[in-house]
């Protein structure tokens, strides 16, 4: 796919949903997309680098909706977006504890289309907890859990590109490091109880 | 050989989707007992999507970090726009203010009391000043018939102040300019005999014009300096200072 040819939201929405490469999909988001959500931040005392953090958030968040079918298409995949991103921004303004510009941003958006997506969204602190965790395996654990949960590469090919006997023992490895994460999970049930409450919310 | 947690081992091929049928149905039923497994299936699943959340967020690093630099390669800094506009706008100007000097200078060494004469002269407009156009030569002159107004004037046993300031004009309009300073300097006469200033100032600024329309700079200039120099001359605003620059090197030439 060429993602500087014009997308209608169905077909995009597809790319984005699939498992196989939703990379030129993404791409598309950014050439899209990324403009007007730097423009929002910009505007509403965001810098640069804020920007760029929301918008990984806003696609990251985007996609999740989508891969769980959280997402009801009543609205424009960028009427969605912008939605987002606000609910995103004022969250991180809210962290930063800049309550009077929150307040005020908030008055700005109440015009524009509300959509119940808080719920969608982990806090950012939360994310960042998580992301924590999963980078705290071993490189192996991470490739072995990554190919099979992220990239849903089955047990033959995950073998091909690493240096095990057989598949047995990647199953027996990928059971070890999965086990280990939740472990580590578990050892902070505050975060663990947090995330579930978000995650699993349906 | 599977040396992991028998229930372990199931609830994960339970959430892999890789569980056999005929185990299902037991697991569902430990599941419904043991709140602790319960437990362990949720951080279970838990850990997977975080695994998930985390290629996720790996994919669109990646991305963005791609985006970033194809969004920098085909944006072009403002600074540097700023700095390119500035530069070619300078260099624009230089370009224009040596083109405008060299115009300049060329439109003053070229220039010829005639040439003068042509880019100065403007037909007067007799509705500026005038009231009555009741006169023949004031029709012929309002139709531009300059030939005509000629004829009628030449015809004319007594001309008044008005028809001779006319007929210079008409002389001036069809290039006839050394016999329209003759017919602007009868009605000078006329005006000197019988104390009169009809078309006084109109005729000081006509006249110069055919003077340089003549080819006698030197007669156009002392009249051309004397408006110049008097700001509540109606003509004061025709004659610039660069037109006196430019008639007195004529002179010189």
């Amino acid at each position: 796919m060429d993602s500087r040819k014009q997308l209608s939201d169905k077909r995009l929405i597809e790319l984005l949903r699939s498992d196989t490469n939703p990379d030129e999909a993404i791409r598309y988001l950014y050439r899209t997309q990324y403009s007007m959500t730097a423009a929002y931040i910009k505007q509403n005392s965001g810098t640069d680098e804020d920007a760029e953090d929301i918008f990984q958030e806003v696609v990251m968040v985007f996609i999740e909706v989508l891969k769980k079918n959280k997402f009801r298409a009543e609205s424009s995949i960028s009427t969605f977006l912008y939605s987002l991103t606000r609910n995103i921004w004022l969250n991180e303004l809210k962290k930063r504890g800049r309550a009077k510009l929150r307040d005020a941003v908030f008055e700005k958006g109440k015009e524009t289309t509300e959509m119940d997506v808080g719920y969608l969204m982990i806090n950012r602190e939360l994310k960042f907890q998580l992301m924590q965790l999963v980078d705290k395996l071993g490189e192996t654990c991470k490739k072995i859990l990554l190919a099979f949960y992220f990239e849903n590469q089955a047990m033959r090919e995950i073998l091909q590109n690493l240096d095990y006997e057989n598949e047995q023992v990647v199953r027996n490895k990928k059971y070890k490091c999965l086990k280990q994460l939740e472990q580590m999970m578990t050892a902070q049930p505050t975060l663990a109880n947090n995330l579930k409450s978000v995650l699993f919310y349906e | 050989m599977n040396e992991n947690s028998p229930q372990t081992d199931l609830l994960i091929q339970f959430l892999d989707g890789e569980l056999p049928r005929e185990q299902m149905d037991s697991l569902k039923k430990s599941l419904t007992e043991n709140p602790a497994l319960r437990e362990e299936l949720e951080n279970l699943r838990l850990a997977k999507e975080a695994v998930k959340s985390y290629g996720l967020k790996n994919r669109v690093r990646l991305i963005h970090s791609e985006m970033m630099q194809e969004f920098k390669k085909t944006a072009v800094p403002k600074t540097s726009l700023i700095k390119m506009i500035t530069r070619h706008g300078l260099r624009v100007a230089a370009v224009l203010i040596v083109l405008f000097g060299i115009s300049t200078l060329y439109q003053y060494i070229t220039s010829t009391p005639e040439k003068l004469f042509t880019e100065n002269f403007k037909t007067f407009d007799l509705h500026t000043t005038r009231g009555n156009f009741n006169t023949i030569l004031e029709d012929l002159y309002e139709k531009g018939d300059m030939q005509g107004l000629i004829q009628q004037f030449i015809l004319m046993k007594t001309p008044e102040a008005k028809d001779y300031f006319l007929a210079g004009n008409a002389y001036l309009g069809i290039h006839e300019s050394a016999l329209a300073v003759k017919t602007f300097l009868k009605l000078g006469q006329l005006n000197k005999t019988n104390n009169t200033h009809f078309y006084e100032e109109d005729l000081e600024y006509y006249l110069a014009l055919g003077y340089l329309g003549s080819g006698k700079p030197a007669k156009a200039l002392p009249i051309l300096e004397k408006i110049h120099a008097d700001q509540n001359h109606p003509y004061h605003e025709a004659v610039s200072a660069w037109l006196i620059r430019k008639v007195k090197r004529t002179v010189k030439a």
